[in-house]
């Protein structure tokens, strides 16, 4: 368990993700409308590197011959299989309580706390921009 | 994946001798057949797959696009990279997607099955195969079995064509006699038939359901059948007892079908035998000793002892052959697709069924 600096907001707008490596662990960073998420990139169906998959909304539960659209930009399909899971939650769209993938907390900090060497060598910073910070 | 998996342990430099039977390798545009291809064909081809009943989410993994663009399936690097070399493949039997037994023209259907011929012999079995991981499989249109039965003898001596394949999509099931110049091409020449799923109820083809299916899901789920009513007519038409030597294995129809059907066979037959009197044996005999199947897509229930007591009814020790499919989107990784098995159980299913159907070294 621990603090991982994993980013800054400003580099990952809404809608964007990419993946890190934290601890030798894969993991998928994905900013949906403005908030921070981040999923272990290994589906648990056959482990194939899920967070590469697609980012979209799903259909809903519906009656027969009816579609409904909705949660763009929250569920993410694995990139073999197709399964579906919430961005939000880790959890599969189609069985939420059994398949699952880990997810992990994800906190946005204030630039102070990011050591000041390394903000002036490899960033220009603006002010309003804050931190992105995973925790494992 | 475990730090104790054989397969993993290996993977890599090392081989682990996993035989993949279903790899899907793509052009990577189809000017590259067109430029097989005589005129006038060259100048109709236009390539497409199925035209309908596409997967609605996507095809191939996405995985699976090559970094330098292109199809998946495409660049022979980024697969060998991504597929054989990730798991120690020893040998990956390539099937290309030609969808050429959906035409009308018989001539058509044959001059794209043998483009795809002479483009899968000068690149994935030729310039792309410096060291023989790539197995390759004869394309035939079935709407003219003399014109296959000619394409079958003009490969059969490549030393990287292991077997002659088709779509399981058809006008009429596989064991009527308008197909028997197909068996004798491949008994004379000792290649085994592969039969594909693709192109059922596509252009001339019925579809094995009754009526055409609505969506994806219910024509991909019904794929099973056609292998099914295939199996059932080369049996009951004698075609085993007519080519003796004569094999056939099913990529992608399903497993799991199978001891319930020869089950079914063999019960009837006991009433029945008197219509197929050619048969000398319980059909169950002759998918044994001419039939194999490949794992993908291997079905997964709940409870991994119900697949294994099938496994157990179907005799996969002696029947099943390892396949990931890859590319496509129903891909099955060899460390992850299956239950825990017995090491030899696991070692038939993953080598040795297929070294010794394919006759492998």
């Amino acid at each position: 368990m621990g603090r991982h600096v994993v980013g800054r907001v400003g580099e990952l707008p809404p809608g964007d993700r990419k993946v890190v490596e934290v601890e030798g662990r894969s993991i998928g960073l994905f900013n949906v409308n403005g908030r921070f998420h981040a999923l272990k990139n290994s589906c648990p169906h056959q482990a194939a590197p899920l967070c590469l998959g697609s980012v979209k909304g799903m259909t809903m539960p519906g009656k027969p011959g009816e579609y409904v659209w909705d949660r763009e930009g929250e569920i993410l399909r694995c990139p073999w299989h197709g399964w579906e899971f919430d961005i939000l939650t880790g959890r599969s769209v189609f069985n939420p309580h059994k398949t699952r993938v880990r997810s992990y907390e994800v906190t946005v900090e204030p630039p102070a706390e990011f050591g000041d060497e390394e903000r002036v060598e490899t960033y220009p910073v603006s002010v309003e921009d804050g931190l992105v910070v995973v925790h494992l | 994946m475990t730090q104790t998996d054989p397969l993993m342990e290996t993977a890599g430099a090392v081989r682990t001798g996993i035989i993949d039977c279903d790899v899907h390798p793509s052009p990577r545009s189809m000017d590259e057949i067109r430029g097989y291809m005589p005129m006038p064909w060259k100048d109709r081809y236009q390539g497409g797959g199925r035209g309908f009943y596409s997967n609605p989410v996507h095809g191939s993994r996405l995985d699976a696009v090559p970094p330098g663009g292109g199809p998946a399936g495409s660049d022979p690097g980024f697969l060998r990279e991504q597929l054989t070399e990730a798991y120690g493949t020893a040998h990956a039997i390539l099937l290309p997607r030609a969808f050429c037994n959906m035409h009308p023209d018989p001539d058509y259907g044959t001059a794209i099955a043998a483009a795809f011929n002479d483009w899968l012999a000068e690149t994935w079995l030729g310039e792309y195969n410096h060291d023989g991981l790539f197995k390759g499989s004869i394309t035939v249109a079935h709407q003219d079995p003399q014109a296959a039965a000619r394409e079958i003898d003009r490969w059969a001596d490549h030393p990287h064509f292991v077997q002659v394949m088709t779509d399981s999509g058809a006008r009429a099931p596989f064991g009527q006699r308008q197909y028997y110049p197909i068996y004798e091409a491949c008994e004379r020449n000792g290649l085994p038939l592969a039969i594909h799923p693709g192109t059922d109820g596509m252009g001339v083809n019925v579809q094995p359901s009754p009526g055409y299916p609505t969506r994806y899901i219910e024509w991909h789920t019904c794929l099973s059948l056609s292998f099914q009513a295939h199996l059932v007519s080369f049996v009951t038409e004698g075609v085993f007892e007519r080519f003796p030597g004569f094999r056939v294995v099913l990529v992608e129809g399903g497993v799991s079908w199978l001891p319930a059907l020869t089950w079914r066979m063999d019960a009837e037959w006991k009433a029945l035998r008197s219509e197929v009197p050619w048969l000398t044996r319980p059909p169950s005999e002759y998918v044994k000793d001419h039939v194999r199947l490949t794992t993908q897509p291997l079905e997964r229930p709940d409870s991994d002892k119900h697949l294994l007591n099938v496994f157990e009814a179907m005799d996969a020790g002696s029947v099943l052959m390892f396949a990931s499919d890859y590319p496509h989107w129903d891909f099955d990784s060899p460390t992850h697709a299956f239950p825990k098995m017995p090491d030899e159980l696991r070692e038939r299913i993953f080598s040795e069924n297929a070294r010794s159907f394919y006759g492998l070294g």
